[in-house]
């Protein structure tokens, strides 16, 4: 098993009922899953558990063999491995696009960083981009150089916490395309949850559906929503490229 | 698990020393409450305490609330309306905080006293003799006047700051409201900027209740005159230090009280999304106003009481020894800018421990070192000497077998002055970077975490270049204050060492102000360097 | 990381305490290098004077005797409880006074010794020496009144005392309680007089008061001038002080007056002295009695008197023109540890009659 969760526990201070309540889960390497629920249905905190930016009150959780967390260790985030785009971008506004990208690429030489900066800008289609600053970026260019950000340091997993909320509903459709796209390219094993069905459905290859910290189901897209990826529309010419491209 | 356990490691251990250190002298000041009552407590509860904190409130209430209308309607001026001479305003604002308030004091009453330039010239030019009654500022109100001129921008430059940085969609919305300009103030304005009218006015405040210069001077009665004269006059420290003790609770009793009124109405900061509030240009009448009032407080704040120094360091040249001018200012920039650099350090270590633990006991805890700062200086001095002696007891099987002939090592260096230093000051830095890391919040921290950079890398490549605007601000205002120190300076210095302000207290208190102004004007003009040095480096800070 | 720090903290005490140390060094560079080379040849200080002319009193004592001389300058009280915390390890050799009130209580605490000489005793007349030799005297001012010309007739005036009769009601200006120069006087006025005619003085005072008590010594006399009251309490140094200020209008304001020196039928004026104790525990306490003698030897005492406005108390030195000028006055009688004594007595009288 690539990914391993068992028995998450975990509940904030002060508060009587778990907000993460003896979740189990398992993902496969390369699968794209959707963590879907309402807000305060404990989702993002799932999310941050498993970045190791929370401490869990119980269970297990390894990654790729590698132990994160159990009863007896505790892995800091910057060791798991784990790359993760933040609902707001968390752009670092005092550097450039490429310093952006450098920032998480683990030592080698000058020229291969920026050799990998090239390729995920690349692959986000943003070239040319290099010395501009966040605040003079578009919210979709933003989104992007958060991605390429998180992708440059090939992490095992990767994590979108509400990737589409900040952007418009045009944006939303044609960026939710891309990255699919990018993610398979990349063939990059990544969560991401988001409160939107249709989020949900394009993108992921598995849907979790949580209420009150709890699995409540746990299926494919069409099963799960009901609703065939045909329906929604924009969805199918990229639902098809993906079918070919993967 | 303790879940807090896990990000903590080395900041909390650096944190826990930093504070234990700044509490270590305070504790031996707040045990005084429980120190049996001496023979004259009767008489100084009698004859003293009462009388004296109607006096001292008297001077906080009015102090406070003219530092508010002044501060605040300057940085609402300044942070929305473009009008001739803002640019320059902007900071030369907060110059007249460069002037020490017992110099303040002595200076005005130097220009408008029997001998002052304004009575003589009358008399002599006029022949007008007015009624000195009118030129009296030696009393409550003088002292109020005194305090409000050169302690504003505290409010000021902290709601400004706060005003241009975090409004601008608020005030647009209300704006877009049909709102007017007054409506705005009050209904938007003053409410969204309270918490940092708050943190100017209570430095304000507990500035005002440790001064001791002006009121001596002035003959007030206030609080701290009743620790003085318990001290000097009656010999009694033991009881002195219980005032200051209770001084110390009443502080502690009006924080919470602050804390509790406040409740859940702290406006927190949006974290990404900081947008600077576009400038309404004035025109007309409007302008003409809004210039003539900033142009009106920055006269009397600071433009008079300077050309009024300059005016007797001409009187005085050649009678005041030059040829250590330069010795004195270096040693002043050198104990300011090592203290303030300290402070800042200090309050970053103990910041990050309070964000990253994110537990009221670690955001209670540094703000109680304001403590510190609510009682005289001097009472603070007695508490470090008391501390840094039993500190070179410790040490003194380390000086023995370091081959050192002396007991007192630490307590005779510089060192013991720059540590009091950093504890009476310590809570000014931490105001400031606090609020630095309110604005940057816990995300971009996250995203460097998981971008692999461990604690201290995130520290210093994102949380610090980040929070540059909070830490220049920081060690400005502890480096300007430091430069004005005078009780901790005077007591705690090694041999021989003089800074330009206890060269300005040997003068001044021994009733020599033409003398003291050469010093004075030096304070002024260092401060005044690396006020616009401040200004300079956040103007250039890419938004 | 917690190891980073603790070198920082380290490497900054490291640097601080050599701060300290060239801090004294640089003060010495007038002096030759020479003159420092033997190892101890130096006198620590802990002074309430801070005066120009002390300073120069001491450089030139550096140059005659090769002694370096530090100096810490605070308020005498806040000095004295630092000796007191720093115990027999103390760095202090000699602690100088404004007042010798402050001495008084010095002694008090057991952190004064002995300090007495042939020189010493030739130099300083017996009753300004404490008599079980624990401190000196080094200068004196009067407390004088002064008075304006126009308005009151030297013949009018006679004590301390008489300033509480009904004719000087509103016409009476003196500082505040805070002063220590008022404290030593109602504490004279408790040793003469007694504790009850002590205090019917500082109340008879309170209400002939022109106006709350403000300011310093200076503004007293421009108090005066400024017509608020007729007759004023100040020391004769201040009045020395405006009679040679920058500012014309102060020297017109105290030429404008008269000086007239109290109680002089009676016990006298008082006189505020300055002293000066060895520090028990001094390691340098030879170099401190070195010290003493050269500022009481006449040298340094017309210095005092010329530069300062003090009274020298060295009788062979005149005093300056301008305070012989004033003429010869007797001087209240009293033991000068009474003012000690009776300070905190005083304050409380001040606090009862509402003295501010």
């Amino acid at each position: 098993m690539f990914m391993d969760i068992k028995n998450l526990q975990f509940s904030y201070p002060k508060s009587p009922l778990n907000t993460v309540d003896n979740f189990s889960f398992t993902v496969e390497k390369g699968e794209v899953i959707s963590i879907l629920g309402r807000s305060g249905s404990g989702k993002s905190t799932l999310l941050r558990l498993i970045a190791g930016l929370e401490m869990p009150a119980g269970g297990a959780f390894t990654l790729n063999g590698k132990k994160m967390f159990c009863d007896k260790t505790f892995l800091q985030p910057e060791k798991r491995g784990i790359g993760m785009v933040f609902q707001d971008y968390a752009l670092f506004p005092h550097m450039s696009v490429e310093e952006n990208i450098l920032f998480g690429l683990p030592k080698m030489s000058r020229k291969d960083k920026k050799k990998r900066a090239q390729e995920v800008l690349e692959l986000v289609e943003l070239i040319g981009f290099e010395k501009r600053y966040p605040h003079q970026l578009s919210g979709g260019q933003q989104q992007r150089v958060a991605l390429a950000r998180a992708l440059a340091p090939e992490p095992e997993l990767l994590l979108l916490d509400e990737p589409f909320s900040n952007l418009d509903t045009d944006l939303q459709v044609k960026i939710r395309g891309d990255l699919r796209r990018i993610l398979k390219k990349a063939k990059t094993t990544a969560i991401f949850v988001t409160h939107n069905q249709n989020d949900a459905h394009a993108l992921a290859d598995r849907i979790v559906k949580i209420k009150d910290g709890k699995i409540e189901k746990i299926g494919r897209p069409c099963d799960l929503l009901g609703v065939s990826p045909t329906e929604i529309p924009g969805m199918v010419e990229i639902t098809y490229e993906e079918l070919i491209g993967v | 698990m303790n879940k807090h356990l896990a990000n903590v490691n080395g900041w909390t251990i650096g944190a826990v020393l930093i504070i234990i250190l700044l509490f270590l002298p305070n504790v031996s000041i707040v045990t005084g409450v429980f120190s049996p009552v001496s023979e004259n407590w009767a008489h100084i509860k009698e004859f003293m305490l009462f009388n004296y904190i109607k006096s001292s409130l008297t001077l906080v209430f009015f102090t406070a609330l003219f530092t508010i209308i002044i501060g605040l309607s300057l940085a609402w001026l300044i942070a929305q309306y473009d009008f001739p001479l803002r640019n320059f305003m902007k900071w030369a604002l907060i110059l007249p905080l460069s002037i020490p308030p017992f110099i303040g004091a002595y200076t005005y009453h130097g220009i408008i006293n029997y001998t002052g330039v304004i009575q003589k010239t009358l008399r002599n030019h006029f022949d007008v003799t007015p009624n000195p009654a009118y030129f009296d500022i030696m009393n409550v109100p003088g002292a109020i006047f005194i305090y409000t001129l050169f302690l504003y921008p505290y409010v000021y430059m902290i709601t400004r700051i706060f005003l241009s940085h975090q409004s601008a969609s608020l005030i647009e919305s209300a704006r877009t409201l049909g709102k007017g300009p007054l409506e705005i103030f009050f209904k938007v304005v003053l409410p969204i900027s309270r918490v940092s009218i708050i943190g100017g006015a209570s430095l304000v405040v507990l500035e005002v209740l440790n001064d001791y210069g002006v009121v001596k001077y002035f003959g007030i009665q206030t609080f701290s005159t009743a620790i003085f004269q318990t001290w000097f006059g009656l010999g009694d420290l033991d009881a002195a230090i219980k005032l200051a003790a209770s001084l110390m609770g009443i502080v502690i009793f009006i924080l919470v009280i602050e804390r509790l009124l406040r409740g859940g109405k702290q406006f927190s900061y949006s974290t990404t999304k900081v947008r600077p509030l576009p400038l309404v240009r004035l025109k007309g009448r409007k302008a003409v106003f809004a210039t003539l009032y900033t142009v009106v407080i920055f006269s009397v704040a600071f433009l008079i009481p300077i050309l009024q120094l300059i005016d007797w360091v001409i009187l005085t040249y050649g009678k005041v020894p030059m040829q250590d001018v330069l010795f004195y200012t270096k040693n002043s920039v050198i104990v300011a800018g090592l203290g303030a650099f300290l402070v800042i350090v200090f309050s970053l270590v103990v910041g990050n421990f309070s964000r990253v633990v994110n537990h009221k006991f670690a955001k209670i805890l540094p703000k109680l070192t304001v403590l510190g700062y609510s009682i005289p200086g001097v009472v603070v001095a007695v508490a470090v000497i008391t501390t840094f002696i039993a500190l070179d007891r410790f040490l003194a099987p380390v000086y023995q077998y370091l081959g050192m002939d002396s007991e007192l090592v630490l307590s005779v260096s510089l060192f013991m002055l720059i540590s009091a230093y950093v504890i009476r000051f310590f809570a000014i830095g931490y105001n400031s970077i606090e609020t630095g890391f309110d604005k940057i919040g816990t995300d971009f921290r996250d995203a460097s975490r998981m971008l692999g950079a461990n604690s201290l890398r995130t520290f210093f490549k994102i949380d610090v270049p980040m929070m540059k605007g909070a830490i220049i601000s920081g060690f400005i205002l502890v480096f300007v204050d430091i430069l004005k120190e005078i009780p901790l300076t005077l007591i705690l210095r090694p041999f021989n060492y003089d800074t330009l302000a206890t060269k300005a207290f040997q003068y001044a208190s021994d009733e020599k102000i033409m003398e003291a102004s050469q010093a004075s004007l030096l304070i002024v003009g260092v401060s005044t360097i690396a006020i616009f040095v401040f200004h300079k480096l956040l103007r250039e800070e890419p938004k | 990381m917690k190891k980073s720090l603790i070198l920082l903290v380290v490497a900054m005490m490291l640097v601080l305490a050599a701060c300290g140390s060239t801090a004294k060094k640089e003060n010495g560079t007038e002096k030759d290098a020479v003159a420092k080379k033997p190892e101890k040849s130096e006198v620590n200080l802990y002074t309430s004077r801070h005066y120009d002319v002390d300073n120069e009193l001491y450089k030139k004592f550096e140059q005659e005797t090769g002694i370096k001389v530090n100096v810490i300058k605070d308020e005498a009280d806040v000095l004295i409880e630092r000796i007191k915390r720093e115990g027999t390890a103390t760095k202090a050799d000699l602690l100088l006074t404004a007042d010798v009130g402050r001495l008084y209580r010095a002694n008090e605490e057991g952190l004064l010794q002995t300090v007495s000489s042939d020189i010493l005793a030739k130099q300083i007349p017996e009753n300004l020496r404490d008599v079980d030799d624990m401190w000196v005297g080094l200068t004196k001012r009067a407390r004088i009144l002064v008075y304006n010309k126009d308005k009151v007739k030297p013949e009018e005036l006679s004590t301390y005392e008489a300033l509480t009769a009904d004719q000087w009601k509103n016409r009476v200006l003196v500082r505040s309680s805070e002063s220590v120069y008022n404290q030593s006087l109602l504490a004279s006025f408790i040793e003469i007089n007694g504790e009850e005619k002590a205090t019917e003085w500082a109340q008879g005072i309170v209400n002939n008061l022109a106006q709350n008590p403000e300011g310093g010594d200076r503004d007293q006399a421009k108090a005066i001038a400024a017509g608020i009251g007729d007759v004023a309490i100040m020391n004769s140094y201040y009045f020395g002080q405006m009679l040679n200020s920058e500012e014309p209008e102060e020297v017109k304001v105290a030429e404008s007056l008269g000086v007239f020196f109290p109680n002089q039928e009676t016990t006298g004026t008082h006189v505020n002295i300055s002293g000066a104790g060895v520090v028990k525990g001094s390691k340098n306490a030879d170099n401190a009695l070195k010290l003493l003698e050269f500022l009481t030897g006449e040298e340094a005492q017309s210095e005092f008197a010329s530069a300062n406005y003090e009274f020298p108390v060295n009788q062979n030195v005149e005093p300056s023109e301008l305070l012989k000028s004033w003429g010869d006055f007797k001087e209240q009688d009293i033991p000068l540890s009474a003012l000690g004594e009776n300070n905190a007595k005083a304050i409380m009288i001040f606090n009862e009659v509402g003295w501010k």
